[in-house]
């Protein structure tokens, strides 16, 4: 029998994915439903809001864009 | 990390209401003909217009001929869109019979009567025969709506806060009535935030809202008010015991068909309030508080449609300010020109313009400047301007009539989190423009922005999208390859489908209703 199941499309590349997955399973795999395929996640959609944000927290660790210019006011 | 959050529009409400709903909607010539102006896409309305004369019904076959092969990806969703309006019929694929569509029978003949007039309906509105107090003009009564709409505006954007202190403050006074606020309460354009200075905060859904066009706005507000009047009359209902529930089925119907009606009145006209219905006479309090109609303290027996309602059923913008109007003119002209791709950014930067616009309009006329080096000089002392900048500058120094301030990384990326695109930003920025920056673009051939300040906004916004979202539903367990390859092929065909894997024998589509009633069909059919 056909399932219909709601939730949240997730792309991005396959990097980020691997990040993604990886905080699933530091959280009892509590954010992902189904590893789609590389490009792709299918995410509860009320936990959406705060994968985005562990994964930005993650990302602030490792990556820190210059401000493309400074000057005073 | 933008969510794409459109708020809510007319046609997710339409798509929701049952066929027998539409039936009844379709009774009025004014509702079918504003469905009809509205809702549709250009291919949509050929069909329409094709089948509306037509003696019998045209053969599915036929369209191929009309539809060139690569344009049948726009032949299905314009099908779609008419199935799922109920304008057309089609008939279910046989083997003995091939496919023939008509349109529906209520709808052909409001159509028909929309268009030749005749009949006694009433459906477009009864002129009062009293006298109209001289004035009640255009320009009066536009102002009257331009008041009432800023008030909203003003009460939503008030509650955001600008480098710490809450408030943008200043010439704000009274503000909507309690039932408006309620009502954007309940739409979650604001909610309640004790920290703040009105007790009540902007929402993600408040500043997409903020940047739409008026004509959108004003349907989004509307669509709202008649869910919740829905909400309020099921549970009186549920008091009173099933009896009630078809009267206040049709008085639904009677409160969207009145919205499509007031659509079609003449600006400037005075109407006869003794002639609408009872559940009408009962809308006319909420819709002056809207500000979509104006009705005279001394005289209750005359309304006078604004603007803000003539407009809703087309495509030209409610309450166009100079600003927007300079700006496609400017474009226009830069289009004549022809000479280099530049002016694709500006025309669409123009015609996307009109965003917001009535949130500028306190100053009237466009009044920013950005330079190369990201500062913002924005000559204005318009609260609702200034708080609208503040969502995506970082504002520095605010002076009588002038305020300056830098876009940044981060004052971008606070602006993307509240759900505004970079797109959203820079149209905003270019329709509102200082007309030393358009006619110095004008003179040069280039966009009225400068290109580095664009390409950055649009980088930070990528910066941000590591991911993209769109929340739907999964297809998956299919019974059997057949089942899975008919229900992706119909989703893909009707333009739902966004992901599928073969091998997984999974898919993906934002919208499930349609599939259902597919499965239903073809469920029957087995």
């Amino acid at each position: 029998m056909v399932k219909a199941v709601r939730g949240v499309l997730v792309e991005c590349e396959p990097a980020i994915k691997s990040i993604l997955v990886h905080i699933d399973s530091l959280h009892q795999h509590e954010f992902i439903i189904e590893d789609l395929d590389e490009n792709h996640l299918f995410v509860k959609e009320q936990l959406v809001q705060a994968l985005k944000d562990k994964l930005e927290e993650r990302l602030k660790e490792t990556y820190r864009p210059e401000d493309p210019l400074e000057d005073s006011d | 990390m933008s969510v794409a959050q459109q708020s809510y529009q007319l046609s997710d409400y339409l798509e929701k209401l049952p066929g027998t709903t539409f039936r009844k909607l379709y009774q009025q010539p004014s509702t079918a003909f504003a469905i009809f102006r509205r809702m549709l896409p250009p291919l949509a309305k050929v069909f329409v217009q094709a089948l509306l004369y037509a003696p019998s019904p045209l053969l599915l076959s036929e369209l191929d001929v009309w539809v060139r092969p690569e344009g049948k990806m726009q032949r299905d969703r314009a099908l779609s869109i008419l199935r799922s309006l109920h304008i057309i019929q089609i008939t279910p694929p046989g083997k003995d019979k091939p496919q023939e569509m008509q349109l529906t029978t209520n709808f052909r003949n409001s159509m028909r009567l929309a268009l030749e007039g005749g009949g006694f309906h009433n459906s477009f509105g009864v002129p009062s025969t009293l006298p109209v107090d001289p004035r009640i003009d255009i320009a009066y009564l536009d102002n009257y709506a331009r008041k009432k709409w800023e008030d909203i505006l003003h009460y939503i954007v008030n509650s955001v806060p600008v480098n710490g202190e809450t408030g943008a403050g200043g010439g704000f006074s009274g503000g909507p009535q309690a039932s408006v606020k309620d009502l954007l309460l309940i739409g979650r354009l604001v909610e309640r935030r004790p920290d703040t200075r009105g007790g009540v905060g902007i929402t993600q859904a408040g500043f997409t809202f903020l940047l739409q066009e008026a004509n959108a706005q004003v349907w989004t507000l509307l669509l709202l008010w008649l869910e919740a009047a829905d909400r309020a009359r099921g549970a009186a209902e549920q008091a009173k015991g099933p009896a009630g529930n078809t009267a206040a089925k049709s008085d639904s119907i009677d409160m969207l068909s009145f919205l499509f009606m007031l659509a079609s009145l003449e600006l400037g006209r005075a109407y006869d309030t003794d002639a609408l219905t009872e559940t009408r006479r009962n809308m006319l309090p909420a819709l002056v508080d809207f500000g979509l109609i104006y009705i005279p303290r001394e005289d209750t027996r005359q309304y006078f449609p604004t603007r803000l309602a003539t407009t809703l059923t087309s495509s030209a913008s409610a309450l166009r300010s100079v600003s927007s109007a300079f700006s496609a003119a400017a474009a226009n002209n830069n289009n004549n020109n022809n000479n280099n791709n530049n002016n694709n950014n500006l025309g669409d930067a123009a015609s996307l313009g009109a965003t917001a616009d009535s949130s500028g309009t306190g100053t009237g006329k466009g009044s920013i400047i950005v330079e190369t080096n990201y500062r913002l000089y924005a000559y204005t002392s318009s609260p609702l301007q200034i708080a609208v900048l503040a969502l995506f500058t970082q504002l520095n120094l605010r002076f009588p009539g002038m305020v300056s301030g830098r876009l940044t990384r981060d004052s971008i990326r606070r602006g993307i989190r509240f759900g505004i695109t970079a797109e959203q930003i820079i149209s905003y920025l270019a329709s509102h423009a200082h007309e030393q920056m358009v006619r110095a673009a004008a003179a040069t051939g280039r966009p009225v922005l400068p290109p580095t300040v664009m390409d950055q906004i649009r980088l930070w916004q990528l910066e941000n999208e590591r991911m993209t979202t769109s929340a739907g539903f999964l297809f998956k367990d299919f019974d059997s390859l057949e089942e899975y390859v008919s229900l992706s092929g119909y989703a893909e065909e009707i333009g739902v489908l966004m992901w599928k894997s073969d091998r997984k024998r999974m898919f993906y589509a934002n919208k499930f209703e349609q599939l259902r009633d597919y499965l239903k069909t073809r469920k029957k059919a087995d």
